[in-house]
């Protein structure tokens, strides 16, 4: 078990959250957690999932990296998807789709990684000014809700939710095989040592902020199938429970620390947490002390000098 | 040589682009220099400023206090219920101070000794407190407006005339808040450049292991800067509430982007140690003319905003750059 925690490494207190969470959950709806909705549960989670994962790769490559800009990108998506592609174009088969939303993936993470990394303006002054101008836009392109989406779309945030969550976790296995990922992780660590020893930091930490939109995008893709339609109020909220669930999940603000599968947690226990609130029927006003209130506690638990203390306490090995 | 740093480039850069955006405005935007104007930009700027000390200290040390619109709501609130609810103003407003210190001190406490981002503790000690907030009023915040607050913000208000040794002098065409910013504003540029506490800040933004060494107590200054940020949100919350008449628990919204703007339009650098509060009052009056022109010029909300984020970001990247890794080595 010893051996097992060691192996989640940062992400060990998001996974035990998440443990009890479930339990609480599936206690007080089982109905709602049978094996047969896991589908419809993963469609409603998946958002705050891949805004949590999309905010990990700039927060990992350290010295302040931070994409506050995804909410609204994911919401700028999910716009531009239903307006310009869905019902102007009328184009509906996912090879245009997909293609097209990755697309845009990649250039807003161009985009921020250029003014962040390359311009060097501080990351969180970068992006947000994209922020402002993603959701500016947004409701710029649809001032109210409007649209509709083909049903393959709609399908994937339900029993096909699973797919685009299990091909992206294969594309980070095979990261995490590339030299890029050490490179990042040691960018993230100390940029100075990095740089001496002759990797290009600058070009790492704009591959960063690509992956961030890159799984961002995926992520306005799941908000479209879970809305069923556009809105352009939807997006900016996710910023805060993507950064919030990314240092859950043991992602150090600091960089170099942390991963996609603790992020995942960290937003899965969110997602727990905002779900028994529900069912307790409590008002959206507890529900926002909770997220404070948990986001703060999280981070003391995970901070290292509380760590450090626990391990103590409970005689492990450092 | 401590009033050469004063005025390093920065803002002069800062001080010409106000004058560029005022001429644009003028060229462009009809009745842009007019008195009314000029005063609703000064008002919209001294509010501005109130709310941007704290984040001009928070930067200052390196960190950032995104909580400031959290409270501005908050005091915004709470003010305006105590008040409606019979308490007399003084005691309300050191309620509200009292309580927006003590969420201060625990943002900046939790975020020193614990070696925490202080951008996650002050956004969920931030998001904890409007949730407390919107639960306690429902959401329907009511209460009262000191009529005093109101006159001493209001856009159409004057000040005098005053008599002084016998000479009758005003009224002057503006309210009381916006001189009273302008001479508080020069006593924090001197408080931080003379005392203790504001040479031990720029030290320890500047170079903490090495200000810790000179017997800087991290933590301690760490409570006092992020008390002191969230006082001044509090004083901003106070001051909306007579500026919009009625309480509004999300009305600080807006702040969170616009002061860290101001801040870092106004030179200061988000690694700490360097800048002053002269740069975040010009970068203030910047930006609120930057916002009255693009309004001016007939853009919508949405496209004004996106404009806010476009230019910004070009202002941050023509003088507000990070060093290169390789100069840093």
């Amino acid at each position: 078990m010893l051996r097992f925690s060691n192996a989640l490494g940062e992400a060990r207190f998001a996974f035990i959250f998440v443990i009890v969470l479930l339990i609480i959950n599936i206690a007080v709806s089982p109905a709602r957690f049978r094996p047969s909705q896991l589908g419809i549960m993963l469609g409603l989670a998946a958002p705050l999932i891949y805004a949590a994962i999309a905010a990990t790769p700039p927060i990992l490559s350290g010295r302040g990296g931070i994409d506050v800009s995804i909410g609204p990108f994911m919401g700028l998506v999910n716009v531009i998807l239903v307006q310009f592609i869905i019902t102007d174009r009328g184009w509906t088969e996912p090879w245009i789709i997909v293609p097209l939303v990755l697309g845009l993936g990649v250039l807003s993470g161009l985009i921020n990684g250029l003014l962040a990394a390359i311009i060097r303006i501080p990351p969180i002054v970068a992006t947000l000014g994209t922020y402002l101008i993603y959701s500016g836009l947004t409701t710029y392109i649809m001032p109210a809700p409007r649209g509709s989406i083909p049903g393959w779309l709609a399908s994937l945030s339900q029993e096909t939710s699973i797919i685009p969550l299990a091909l992206l976790f294969l594309v980070w296995w095979g990261i995490r095989r590339l030299p890029y990922y050490e490179q990042l992780m040691a960018t993230g660590g100390d940029d100075r040592a990095t740089y001496s020893s002759g990797v290009n930091v600058t070009g790492v930490r704009v591959g960063a902020y690509i992956l961030g939109g890159l799984f961002g995008s995926i992520g306005g893709l799941a908000l479209t199938a879970l809305l069923g339609s556009g809105d352009p109020t939807v997006g900016p909220p996710y910023t805060l429970t993507a950064i919030a669930g990314a240092a859950l999940g043991g992602v150090s603000l600091a960089g170099g620390r942390g991963g996609l599968f603790g992020a995942m947690l960290g937003a899965i226990a969110i997602f727990l947490l905002q779900n028994i609130l529900t069912f307790l029927n409590v008002t959206s006003f507890v529900l926002q002390m909770a997220y404070g209130f948990v986001l703060v506690v999280a981070v003391v638990l995970n901070s290292a000098a509380v760590q450090a203390r626990l391990t103590r306490l409970l005689g492990g090995t450092q | 040589m401590r009033l050469r740093r004063l005025f390093t480039n920065s803002y002069f850069v800062a001080v010409v682009l106000a004058l560029v955006i005022f001429l644009i405005g003028r060229w462009q935007v009809p009745g842009f220099g007019s008195l009314f104007s000029i005063r609703a930009m000064l008002v919209l700027t001294a509010l501005l400023a109130v709310a941007a000390v704290g984040q001009t200290l928070a930067m200052l040390l390196g960190g950032i206090d995104l909580s400031i619109p959290f409270v501005i709501g908050f005091a915004n609130v709470v003010a305006a219920q105590l008040y409606g609810g019979g308490l007399p103003f003084e005691q309300v407003f050191l309620i509200v101070i009292g309580f927006a210190a003590l969420i201060g001190v625990l943002n900046g406490i939790l975020s020193a000794s614990l070696g925490i981002h202080p951008l996650i503790v002050t956004l969920g000690v931030g998001t904890f407190v409007q949730g407390a907030v919107l639960e306690w009023t429902k959401g329907f915040p009511g209460g009262r407006v000191p009529a005093f607050i109101n006159q001493f913000v209001s856009i159409g208000a004057t000040l005098g005339p005053y008599e002084v040794f016998g000479l009758e002098i005003g009224p002057f065409p503006f309210p009381a808040v916006v001189p009273v910013v302008l001479i508080g504003g020069l006593v924090i540029v001197l408080v931080l450049e003379w005392t203790v506490y504001g040479r031990q800040l720029y030290a320890l933004g500047s170079n903490p292991d090495a200000a810790r060494l000179a017997l800087v107590r991290p933590v301690f200054i760490w409570g006092v800067t992020y008390a002191l940020s969230a006082i001044f949100a509090a004083i901003a919350g106070v001051l909306l509430l007579g500026f919009t008449g009625s309480a509004f628990a999300r009305v600080g919204q807006p702040y969170l982007f616009q002061t860290i703007a101001a801040v870092v339009i106004g030179g200061t650098s988000l690694l700490g140690g360097r800048g002053s509060y002269l740069g975040t009052l010009i970068g203030a009056f910047v930006l609120i003319e930057l916002n009255t022109v693009l309004i001016g010029l007939g853009l919508n909300q949405s496209l004004v905003q996106a404009a806010l984020g476009v230019v910004i970001v070009i202002l941050v990247a023509v003088y507000g750059r990070e060093a290169a890794v390789r100069a840093r080595i």
